[in-house]
Order: C-alpha cells, then sequence, then structure tokens
C-alpha cells in the first residue's frame, strides 16, 4: 500500500488544473452558480468540452481504439476531481464520458457508435437519463413506460421523473417495459429527444435550475434500431453503467473543498477561534477523507481488474455522511455563504444535498451492504 | 497511489493468521473481563511482528496493518505502542510501552506491570522509565476495560530523556491507536453479524430487520472508512491525517459500542459473550490521547493553522 501521487500523475492534475485556470472565465465561480443543468451553463459547456477535447482531456482515459489515451482508473479519478471541484465545468457531458461512452462501445451496434460517439468525443452532446418515473424510484424495477414492437417501430407511452438535463438535452437513455417480467422485460431505447410526442417540463427544485423534469411519452414512436442491446437486457446494461457512475462523482473532494472555505470565512471573520468550531470543522474533514480514502480503495480494484460489488456502496454511503456533516457546517457557522456571500458554498449546498438521493439512494446502499458485504440474510418479502 | 496490499504485506498477514489461530476464540468457559496470552505475545516477539517497521520494505503500514490484524483477536496484545511507537524512540525498549501524556498520569494505564516501560510524552519532551512494583497501584479487580490497567501512583526522579520530536512521537501514537480501533471495530462487527444472524426472534433472524441491517450497515461503512483512513495517516506519515483518522476512529467507537450492545439485546450484557472484549477496549480508547476534542484540536492545527 501506498497513499501517494505519483509525479506522472501528479503532473496530469496540475496539467488540467493549468487548463482550468487559463479557459475559465473571471466570473467563473458566480457564474457556475446557474447549475450544471441549466440553459447557461450548458451553453457554455458545448464551448467548453470543445477546448477540453481539443486539449486531449475530454476522454483520456477511454481505451485507444476509442479514441482516448488508454489512461487508467487513476487519472480517471483525477480527471472527475479536478472537474468536481471547478464546478463541473463540463455540465451534464461529464455522463457521456463517465459512462454513455463506455456502455456504447460495450453494448452499441456497429450504426449506434457510428452515431453517437463522435459528437460525444467533441464535447457537442447532451444526454438525459431516462429512469426514474413517479412510481419508480428506488423501485426502478417497477417502471411502466411502455415500448410496443409495432411494423418496425417501437411505440413508447409513458411518463419520466426527475430526468436531469431532459430540456436540453439530444438524445434520452430511456429505460422501457417491453415484457411484465419485472427486471427482464425492461429495454433501453435511445431516443432523440426531438422526436414527436416528447412533452418535457421543468419542475422547481432546490438543486438549481434545468435539474428535475417530468417527461411525458405519448406515442413517440423510433425505429426497431433504436433499441440499445436486446429486449430485457436493461438490467445487466445499467448495473454496468451505475458501477461506473457510482464511483463516476468525487462528491468527497468538493465537500473537503467547500469546507475549506468555510473555514477561510470564519478566519476572515474572526470567528475561527471557538475550540468547538474547530472541532466540528475536524470532524466534517475526517469524514471527508475518510470517504475519500475508502473511495480510492474501490478505484483499485478497477486498476487491478476485480469486479467492483458492494464495497462502492460502502465507499458511497461514506461519501454521503461526509456531504451531510459539510452541509450542515456551512449552515450552522458560516449561514451566509448560501445567501450571496460564496457563489461556491451555495453551489456545493445545492449538490451536496443531493449526494444521498441521486443514483442510487442512500438506503439502497444500506441494503447492499447489509446483504452483499456483511451477508446478513435478507428481510422477508 | 497502490492501495492494495505488496506481497510481503499478504505474507505477514497470513503469517499472522496461522499464528494467531489458536486463539481466534476466546477459551471456552472463560469469562475474563481482560483476556491476555503470554504465549501469544512471545510468538509475535519472536517472529519479530512487532519490529515490522523498521525493516525498509515493510514499513510504517505494514505495522499498521500488523496492529490492525492483532486486535481483531479477542486477547488484548501490547502491539500499536510497541510496532508503531518505539521505533521512533529506542527500539530496544523493554515491553510492554505505556504511552502517557505528560501531567495525565491520573487515567487507568493499559498494560501497566512492573517491568513496562512508560513513556511519557508532552512540552518537555520524550522521557521514559521502567516501572517498579512502588509506582503502581492495580485497578479494581473488576474493571470492565477489556485490557490489563493499572494507575501509576508516583513517577521516578529520574527518567531517561529521549532525543526525539514529542509531535512526532504523539503522531505515530495517534496513528497506532487508529489502527489498533479498526481492528477492534472489525472483530466487533464480525461479532455482532455472527450474533444477529443467529438469533431468531418472530421467527426469524434478527439480521432480517430493516431497523438493525440499515445501522449495521452504517456501522459497517464507518469500521471500513476508519479502516482507510488509519492506513493512510500510517503511509503519508502526515501529522493531519494522523489527528484525524484517530477522531475519526474515536467518532466511529462511540457510534458502534452503543449499537452493538443493543444489538445483542441481554446477551451483550453477559460474560458468556466475547462483544464486551472489542468493545470496552473501543471505549477505553475514545480516552486516549485527549479524546475526540483534543484529536479535533489537532488536525484543525494541522489543516488551517
Amino acid at each position: 500500500m501506498q497513499f501517494e501521487w505519483t509525479e506522472e500523475q501528479d503532473a496530469f492534475r496540475y496539467k488540467i488544473r493549468d487548463f482550468l485556470h487559463a479557459n475559465l472565465p473571471d466570473d467563473w465561480e458566480k457564474f457556475s452558480e446557474h447549475g450544471p443543468a441549466s440553459p447557461a451553463l450548458t451553453a457554455f459547456a458545448r464551448e467548453f468540452c470543445v477546448k477540453l477535447a481539443d486539449a486531449g482531456i475530454l476522454f483520456p482515459h477511454w481505451p485507444r481504439e476509442m479514441g482516448g489515451e488508454g489512461l487508467g482508473p487513476w487519472e480517471q479519478q483525477i480527471l472527475a476531481e479536478e472537474m468536481w471541484i471547478a464546478g463541473e465545468p463540463r455540465g451534464g457531458q461529464y455522463m457521456n464520458v463517465n459512462w454513455i461512452g463506455p456502455t456504447l462501445e460495450k453494448y452499441g451496434t456497429p450504426e449506434q457508435k457510428a452515431r453517437y460517439l463522435e459528437p460525444i468525443t467533441k464535447g457537442q452532446s447532451l444526454w438525459c437519463q431516462g429512469f426514474s418515473e413517479p412510481d419508480a424510484g428506488s423501485d426502478l424495477a417497477a417502471l411502466r413506460t411502455r415500448a410496443e414492437l409495432k411494423d418496425g417501430n417501437y411505440v413508447i407511452n409513458g411518463q419520466k421523473i426527475w430526468t436531469s438535463y431532459a430540456g436540453l438535452a439530444d438524445t434520452c437513455f430511456l429505460l422501457t417495459r417491453t415484457s411484465d417480467d419485472r427486471k427482464r422485460g425492461i429495454t433501453i431505447i435511445l431516443v432523440p429527444m426531438d422526436t414527436p410526442g416528447i412533452t418535457v417540463r421543468q419542475i422547481p427544485s432546490l438543486i438549481g435550475e434545468g435539474d428535475i423534469h417530468e417527461v411525458f411519452f405519448d406515442d413517440v414512436t423510433v425505429p426497431e434500431s433504436a433499441r440499445f442491446g436486446d429486449e430485457g437486457q436493461a438490467w445487466e446494461i445499467v448495473g454496468y453503467s451505475l458501477r461506473n457512475e457510482r464511483l463516476g462523482i468525487p462528491r468527497f473532494r468538493l465537500a473537503r473543498a467547500a469546507l475549506d472555505r468555510a473555514v477561510q470565512m470564519l478566519k476572515d471573520a474572526g470567528e475561527f477561534d471557538s475550540e468547538y468550531v474547530k472541532i466540528e470543522a475536524a470532524r466534517c474533514a475526517a469524514l471527508c477523507e475518510a470517504a475519500g480514502t475508502a473511495n480510492y480503495a474501490v478505484v483499485q480494484r478497477r486498476v487491478d481488474g476485480l469486479v467492483i460489488g458492494a464495497e462502492s456502496s460502502s465507499a458511497r454511503y461514506a461519501t454521503v455522511m461526509a456531504e451531510r456533516v459539510v452541509c450542515e457546517f456551512v449552515v450552522e457557522f458560516v449561514p451566509e455563504g448560501l445567501a450571496g456571500a460564496s457563489p461556491y458554498l451555495k453551489m456545493h449546498h445545492q449538490r451536496g444535498i443531493v449526494a444521498g438521493v441521486a443514483a442510487g439512494s442512500a438506503e439502497i446502499q444500506l441494503n447492499i451492504i447489509a446483504s452483499e458485504v456483511l451477508e446478513l440474510p435478507r428481510e422477508p418479502r | 497511489m497502490q492501495l492494495s496490499l505488496n506481497e510481503d504485506q499478504t505474507q505477514v498477514l497470513d503469517f499472522i493468521d496461522s499464528l494467531a489461530k489458536p486463539f481466534a476464540t476466546v477459551p471456552m468457559h472463560d469469562v475474563s473481563l481482560a483476556l491476555e496470552s503470554a504465549e501469544l505475545d512471545e510468538a509475535l516477539v519472536e517472529n519479530g511482528f512487532l519490529d515490522v517497521m523498521a525493516v525498509e520494505e515493510l514499513g510504517p503500514v505494514t505495522a499498521a496493518l500488523v496492529v490492525e490484524k492483532l486486535a481483531r483477536l479477542p486477547f488484548a496484545i501490547e502491539a500499536a505502542a510497541s510496532a508503531m511507537v518505539r521505533p521512533l524512540i529506542d527500539p530496544e525498549l523493554p515491553r510492554p510501552l505505556c504511552l502517557v501524556e505528560e501531567g495525565k498520569t491520573r487515567k487507568p494505564l493499559r498494560f501497566l506491570r512492573p517491568g513496562a516501560t512508560v513513556v511519557v510524552v508532552g512540552p518537555s519532551g520524550v522521557k521514559s522509565f521502567a516501572a517498579t512494583e512502588e509506582m503502581i497501584a492495580p485497578a479494581q479487580e473488576d474493571t470492565l476495560y477489556g485490557y490489563p490497567v493499572a494507575f501509576l501512583t508516583s513517577l521516578p526522579e529520574s527518567m531517561t530523556a529521549h532525543d526525539v520530536d514529542p509531535a512526532e512521537i504523539t503522531r505515530a501514537w495517534r496513528v497506532g491507536m487508529a489502527a489498533e480501533a479498526a481492528g477492534l471495530l472489525g472483530g466487533a462487527l464480525d461479532s455482532t453479524v455472527t450474533y444477529v444472524c443467529e438469533r431468531k426472534q418472530f421467527g426469524r433472524p434478527l439480521a432480517t430487520f430493516q431497523g438493525m441491517r440499515h445501522r449495521l450497515a452504517e456501522d459497517q461503512v464507518m469500521t471500513n472508512s476508519v479502516y482507510w483512513i488509519a492506513m493512510r495517516a500510517a503511509g503519508t506519515g502526515d501529522a493531519g491525517d494522523a489527528a484525524m483518522a484517530l477522531l475519526h476512529a474515536q467518532e466511529a467507537a462511540k457510534r458502534v459500542c452503543y449499537d452493538y450492545h443493543q444489538f445483542l439485546g441481554g446477551m451483550g450484557m453477559t460474560l458468556e459473550h466475547p462483544l464486551h472484549l472489542w468493545t470496552y477496549r473501543l471505549k477505553l480508547l475514545t480516552a486516549e490521547l485527549g479524546g475526540r476534542g483534543a484529536q479535533g484540536l489537532a488536525a484543525a492545527e494541522a489543516l488551517w493553522g
């Protein structure tokens, strides 16, 4: 075991930092308050991701056969950390390079790869994830949006909810029901968002503009070739994707950066002398760093080519704990931060409060840990 | 960054596993409050497991791994101070080692006995002496802490001064305690999980009730993250990492000790179940080095000045 970055890894991190420093506008911190799914940031990301692509740091972790540089999981981690603590200037395109691209490569038809991969590599596409429904949140397999195959086309009817980025996305990675077999009856369809019959309605939210939507599908018709994988293969494919997604966002790093900002504000105000405040701040830092190292242990499994199992749920829950205490610390000791005094702290808060809900709720992670890490007998159903 | 065990570390841990096998469970009918084994202690010393830190290809992370592994056993072993602090002071100091903060000698001292080396760490430096019968008062016989403990009643007029930085010794002390707590947390979790999987109420194992599953899962998250931050603190040698590691370990200890005795119900109140051997050691470790508040202040100082 060795806990230091190599010189090459440090150099990679500084390359990204230098790039961000040179390419983010002076008012970026205020600007990033718009939230990653907002129209303003989405438009910004369309230009910024082109620059990232030109500099070779949009998808350097992709294998060479996909046009990447074949850098390893540690470099992917470093890239994700630097982008996330900078306020995620890639907007929703982070999903493209984290899991949509690799999932397309693994399961897509040659036509799908040809159609969708190139825009991703050029920083020009935005996807949304049509997973959750009003009655299928944590219980995702209860989803009911139907796709019926008629004369070589899928006709889709139903409703999705949450659906970050839906308002501006060009394509939806949509989960549909093609048979009543619970998990094996779910099929993925890649649906262009300008297909007639799709209605998107934004839901005002605590976590920023453009993040939560309702999406209605009324007789939305796409060719059979839009199906991704086989009928009924969605559960397997989503499992593969989410394993990338669960590690994808290094929230613990932003939480720690926000904590450092909050402490600096307290010091500037001459209010960091209280022992109680110092101890509370240290508790937050310890949770962030403990979560970070637990996450790194999961990255190591990727490096070693091992299957990533339930230990990723444990690391993710540790991150949720860290996010919670940092959000609470800021509100308790630096409340002005969320009311205009620090765009960075507000940006963190709006991303931080969602840590235990997005990409699989914290309680589901606890269920997974109980059954698969601790190997407790399951609850009767 | 390389977080998997290297070949040497795997070998060391496998060797300890086979050596400690006869000590992996509490002897039948034993209801000791503090369980020790001179035989196990001797075997560990003979095989050099408490001296791995000085071996170049092993170092402090391997020492922390050894301490963590040994703390999972129901037998109390004075390993953390010997394996992780002694090499920085004087590798020849006789064991057991009892670390004490200058001016805070009123607390029960773990492993204190005649012949033990007491190391006093504080602003005036790092000093040590060999404890003799006259300076020791036994603790109450039915003291609950799963370690053998005693009190220092006096200090000798002269002590051996060591030319080492007390801050560096305190750092290593914190890492050793965090590694020991990580192992105790692991041992307590295993013991509790086994019980709640076997014990049935309302016709089904306790472990099938979500009220318990979620708390146990949270306890696993804390246990796992204490392990990793303790190993990291051993690896980086950073003062902030060390303070955060022990702070996080002490936070975890407070939480899980309560949970686990709740989950075991009446059985957790008896000495027939070994849970107390891990939890009461953890409870005593929450008082180590001034407890969470002192660790928090030390971490804040290291991180933010």
